[in-house]
């Protein structure tokens, strides 16, 4: 699986709560996430578009930083 | 017209409050939208022909945000 570095921008335990549950719903990835750090890692054959597309939905800006 | 007050789960902040206010603020047919904090709800006004109580707490389900229609 990869691993995939994005940058999310979290402000709260509401948007880590929130990114939490939409990558929970999406199913097939393992993720960690550094609330102060705005990082969310998350390993997935899922496609990088996918993904991204995904924690958009939270209402946050969302950049790919790679994969790690 | 129609009006409901949905819950809303998982908000912690005004930041919280913004982004669902931005994002469901902008779906077709919702016109007008007022979302509190301290009460855990989201009130809109909407039009029937383009929502439902049942359409409007699902989107804030996408968000990540628990939200349920009250009975
Ligand atoms: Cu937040
Ligand atoms: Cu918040």
């Amino acid at each position: 699986m990869t691993k995939h570095e994005f940058e999310v921008a979290m402000t709260c335990e509401g948007c880590s709560g929130a990114v939490t549950r939409v990558l929970n719903k999406l199913g097939d990835v393992k993720f960690e996430i550094d609330l102060p750090k705005k990082l969310v890692w998350i390993e997935s054959d899922r496609e990088v578009d996918v993904l991204m597309e995904t924690l958009k939905k939270c209402g946050k800006e969302v950049k790919y930083n790679g994969t790690k | 017209l129609g009006s409901v007050s949905l819950k809303v789960e998982g908000m912690t902040c005004g930041s919280c409050v913004q982004s669902i206010e931005q994002r469901i603020g902008s779906q077709p047919g919702v016109i007008h939208l007022k979302v509190s904090l301290e009460e855990r709800s989201a009130t809109v006004i909407f039009d029937l022909s383009q929502q439902s109580p049942e359409s409007l707490s699902g989107a804030i389900e996408d968000m990540g945000f628990e939200s349920s229609v009250p009975n």
